[in-house]
């Protein structure tokens, strides 16, 4: 059979609603999705097209991913190492550096066990899923990340969900379980939509009073949060309570990779059932020595996460004088929601054209289908760099835009 | 309809309503967010409710394949019944 109108229909019409919104969004102006960076030009700047852009929604935390440490040990794992382990951990992939970079994490997180795997994404998914099997029960914050909500369907654990940031929610579900089974509840430190924190001291609280173990994803806290960068776990001083701490290494850590630690030397067994840590390459020497390097520094200079917090302050600050309604407190995270996914988008291209990139989330990538403008603060932004983010989002209220007040209210 | 299944479907009626453009006749057959234009959010807060009403948790497979107000029923049958 040749390109027959059926066999196409068969497979590609399920995007065809998909792909009609798309159409409706390119006429607000140029499409966000899948943007081309044409050049990097700092950890702060980029070229897009013919035009330069302070870029303002990175997750670059600490901005060290031009930092010429950081840098050099990747460029030196490369001559020493070659360019990738063309392996998975349990075959030919575990080198001595990813072993290295295990025991940095056990000593960092004062724990006796670490698992390093390719992205965050996959140290979910090798985690959640292994730990909770069949017969097991997996409470998910209902805000969970998407590789959160896949570790699930990978899972064989009854899932269910409690609400958002609600420990009194998760309780009275926790109660209503059978006796059966292991209970593993989820959650995030710093939530990536909103940028909202989670109570994780009441979710200790609650979790263990059930017999139920908790793991905080922290991909977008560690660095950011906490003594030494360590999370918010850490920052509410329950990091030794914690069952499993995840992250990931492309955010702060100027990398790409994950990690799952635990105050349990029981998670080492998992590295010998979990798919998602069997069945992929391993991180490459480049993209671990990186991770290494920058956890030397996330460790070692508190004066990042203080220049961190110094920006975030002064653009939160900014954005709510102007009369914007950002979600949730002051956070390197930081979201504005839109009334509407047209106007969402039509804002962020007056951004652009004012040459100020920041993340635009639509449903279903957000909580709550809310559309949203979301920021995210760099500890390489200078003062000037946040005014410049400021002033865009002031050209915002000028003409045809609505009021922040009514925006700030659309659901 | 069984008597427990009409006890269950006048309570999950009411719930309903509250959630629905006013006055939408509600059957067996209705669905849930087409017909009573309940967007996802709402039926998140629906099915939270019914949650509580009925103090019982849907695995989420379960709450994601509700589509008809006999789905949800059902769906609430084979929970409470465990
Ligand atoms: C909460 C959360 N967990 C995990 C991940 C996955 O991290 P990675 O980019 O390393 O796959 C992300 C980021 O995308 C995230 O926001």
């Amino acid at each position: 059979m040749s390109d027959s109108d059926d066999m196409k229909t068969s497979i590609f019409g399920k995007f065809q609603k998909l792909a009609e919104r798309v159409d409706t969004l390119r006429v607000s102006g140029r499409l966000p999705f899948g943007l081309q960076m044409d050049e990097m030009l700092s950890q702060t700047r980029a070229r897009i097209g013919n035009r330069e852009v302070l870029l303002a929604g990175t997750n670059n935390y600490l901005g060290l991913t031009f930092d010429t440490d950081v840098m050099e040990a990747a460029k030196a794992a490369i001559d020493a190492q070659g360019t990738a382990t063309t392996g998975s951990r349990l075959a030919n992939g575990s080198y001595a550096a990813h072993l290295d970079l295990e025991e940095r994490l056990k000593e960092y997180f004062e724990v006796p066990s670490a698992i390093v795997c390719t992205t965050g994404y996959q140290a979910n998914l090798a985690a959640i899923s292994a730990l909770a099997g069949r017969g097991d029960h997996l409470l998910l914050d209902a805000d969970s990340h998407a590789c959160i909500y896949d570790a699930a369907r990978l899972s064989d654990a009854d899932t269910i969900r409690f609400r958002h940031n609600s420990p009194a929610d998760l309780d009275k579900r926790l109660s209503r379980l059978p006796k059966e089974g292991g209970r593993l509840v989820v959650i995030e430190g710093l939530y990536s939509m909103f940028g909202d924190v989670a109570p994780v001291a009441e979710f200790v609280e609650v979790a263990h009073a059930h017999g139920a173990m908790l793991f905080v994803d922290e991909a977008h806290s560690v660095g950011c949060y906490g003594e030494r960068g360590r999370g918010v776990a850490q920052a509410q001083g329950v990091a030794d309570k914690v069952d499993f701490i995840s992250g990931t290494f492309s955010k702060s850590f100027a990398s790409i990779g994950g990690f799952c630690v635990s105050r349990h030397v029981e998670l080492e067994l998992i590295r010998m059932v979990s798919r998602p840590y069997l069945f992929t390459a391993s991180g490459s020497p480049s993209n671990v020595a990186a991770a290494q390097a920058a956890l030397v520094k996330i460790a070692g200079e508190p004066q990042l996460g203080q220049a961190l917090w110094d920006r975030v302050h002064q653009l939160y600050d900014g954005l709510t004088e102007a009369g914007f309604e950002p979600i949730s407190p002051a956070a390197p995270i930081i979201a504005i929601p839109r009334p509407d996914e047209q106007v969402a988008v039509a804002e962020w291209n007056r951004l652009m054209d004012a040459g100020v990139y920041v993340n635009l989330a639509v449903p279903p990538a957000t909580p709550q289908s809310k559309s949203l403008l979301r920021l995210s603060v760099s500890a390489a932004h200078s003062e000037a760099d946040i005014d410049e983010v400021l002033a865009g989002f002031r050209s915002l209220l000028e003409d045809g835009a609505p009021a922040p007040s009514m925006a700030a209210s659309g659901s | 309809m069984q008597a427990n299944n009409q006890a269950i479907f006048d309570k999950v009626c009411a719930i309903l309503k509250t959630h629905a453009e006013a006055d939408t006749e509600i059957t067996p057959d209705t669905q849930i967010a087409a017909d009573l234009a309940i967007d996802s959010v709402e039926m998140f807060d629906l099915v939270m409710e019914i949650e509580e009403v009925y103090d019982i948790s849907f695995p989420i497979e379960e709450a994601s394949a509700i589509d008809t107000v006999q789905s949800l029923i059902e769906a609430i049958e084979r929970i409470t019944d465990v």
